[in-house]
């Protein structure tokens, strides 16, 4: 971190929604870069190893942590919104999040120490789009919807499309994510989050998987799964959602499972791990949460 | 660009660069050092500090955003005559060896004793997973923070 550098930005603190997407569209038209800052969590961190920028042509930093119509998580419906803007600490502390959607909470709460819970941000989680995204995972297990604003108005993309290769979305340049929406797990779905790191509080996943499962009289009406750290993106584990949703749980053996994990993600060696032992991790996570869905089915 | 908030209970104003680490205000025009630098990088936890209340790393969090905002450094938790009882628990406990991992973990105990006053161990645990401490192998800085909860405790009941 060159500290003398950062202090070089431009930065500004758009008061509204409105007038962000305007500067937004100005700079995209002008093809003038634009950094939407939120927590800082990996922006800040990544100026230390970054490929120095030209004093002269940098960037504009947007501060958006605090744009109001980004804040506040809204719960109406059976549907959740949870604004780009609201932190990992007011995510896990959510009274209602805690007992209907403890894939999320238990998510926010080991994405890092409370230093970084209180600063992260889903929006920020998805618009770096790391695949080793903690935030990412869990809400593709939720099938999240990602709403988008611009001068143009609002789009909604799903977030099995958002992403578009390592770090790259469909967010455009005059876009920004305002929210993440969902419907909330009917009560009694099974729920996982499990995250495999070198330490319990900071540690970038080697690999993580959040899981849920709906299950109607017996019989899986939806699942939905995201790993990260196993592939380019997030990964949604198609083949692996599909056997979830066998007639019978019981019929679905471990050689099944190991072989729909291998084919629905595509792991590297890389400074956190080896592709071996993420191929191990990842089969043993989802055949531990299949086991736990097949004792809660009594088969 | 012109900075106005509240450092340990009082009003300030300075002139900073907008993206300014606030970790680097604190040390340098501000003259608090109690605030260290480890990592740089939002993985040791020495420069937390309290923003609005809440343990935030002060190398990650820009001038800018601090703007309007309430800054909580250890400088403001006691004086040197006058120790809070946090700190008082920490030497009395043999909560601190090289000291400086110590200010970003007083901070951290501070938050989690504020909103929980009588943590166990797992909860003491958890708020300041986020702090690297390579001396005391973290049972004198867990007891520590216990022993403070412990006072505050029988001073209330007495």
């Amino acid at each position: 971190m060159n500290p003398a550098e950062l202090a070089l930005y431009p930065f500004e603190r758009p008061a509204t929604l409105a007038e962000l997407c305007r500067t937004l569209s100005a700079r995209a038209g002008r093809r003038e870069r634009t950094v939407l800052l939120a927590g800082g969590t990996d922006w800040i961190v990544e100026r230390g190893f970054a490929p120095p920028e030209n004093p002269d042509d940098l960037p504009l930093v947007l501060d958006i942590s605090r744009l109001p119509e980004l804040r506040g998580i809204q719960l109406a419906k059976e549907r959740a919104a949870i604004g780009a803007a609201a932190t990992f600490l007011e995510i896990r502390s959510h009274p209602v999040l805690l007992r209907r959607v403890p894939v999320l909470t238990a998510m926010a709460r080991e994405v890092g120490a409370v230093q970084i819970q209180a600063r992260g941000t889903l929006g920020g989680n998805l618009a770096t789009a790391s695949p080793a995204a903690d935030g990412a995972a869990a809400l593709m297990a939720l099938d999240a919807d990602v709403v988008l604003a611009s001068v143009h108005g609002e789009r909604r993309v799903p977030l099995t499309q958002f992403f578009t290769g390592y770090r790259a979305t469909r967010r455009a340049e005059d876009e920004v994510i305002v929210r993440v929406e969902f419907v909330l797990p009917r009560t009694g779905a099974h729920q996982a989050w499990r995250k495999v790191g070198t330490r319990a509080a900071q540690a970038i996943s080697k690999v993580a998987l959040a899981a849920v499962a709906e299950f109607e009289r017996g019989r899986g009406v939806r699942a939905g799964f995201g790993m990260a750290s196993v592939s380019p993106v997030t990964a949604s584990l198609p083949t692996v959602r599909a056997l979830a949703l066998a007639p019978s749980l019981a019929s679905v053996s471990d050689e099944e499972l190991d072989a729909a994990t291998r084919h629905d993600i595509a792991p590297i060696d890389d400074i956190r791990s080896t592709a071996a032992y993420r191929t191990h991790v990842a089969s043993a996570l989802v055949k531990a949460f299949f086991r736990e869905l097949r004792a809660a089915a009594g088969s | 660009m012109r900075i106005a908030f509240v450092l340990n209970g009082k009003k300030r104003a300075l002139d900073a660069p907008p993206l300014a680490r606030l970790l680097d205000l604190l040390r340098g025009p501000l003259g608090l050092t109690g605030t260290k630098e480890g990592c740089g990088e939002g993985e040791c936890g020495s420069c937390t500090v309290l923003l609005d209340g809440v343990p935030v790393n002060a190398c990650l969090v820009v001038a800018g955003q601090c703007d309007g905002r309430t800054v909580l450094t250890v400088e403001g938790l006691g004086t040197k005559d006058g120790l809070s009882d946090l700190q008082d628990a920490f030497v009395k406990e043999g909560g601190a060896q090289c000291g400086i991992c110590t200010p970003g973990i007083l901070m951290a105990a501070h938050a989690l004793l504020t909103a929980n006053p009588q943590p166990g161990e797992g909860e003491i645990r958890e708020s300041i997973a986020g702090n690297v401490c390579r001396c005391t192998g973290y049972q004198r800085i867990v007891e520590s923070i216990r022993h403070a909860a412990k006072e505050r405790a029988s001073r209330e009941s007495g």
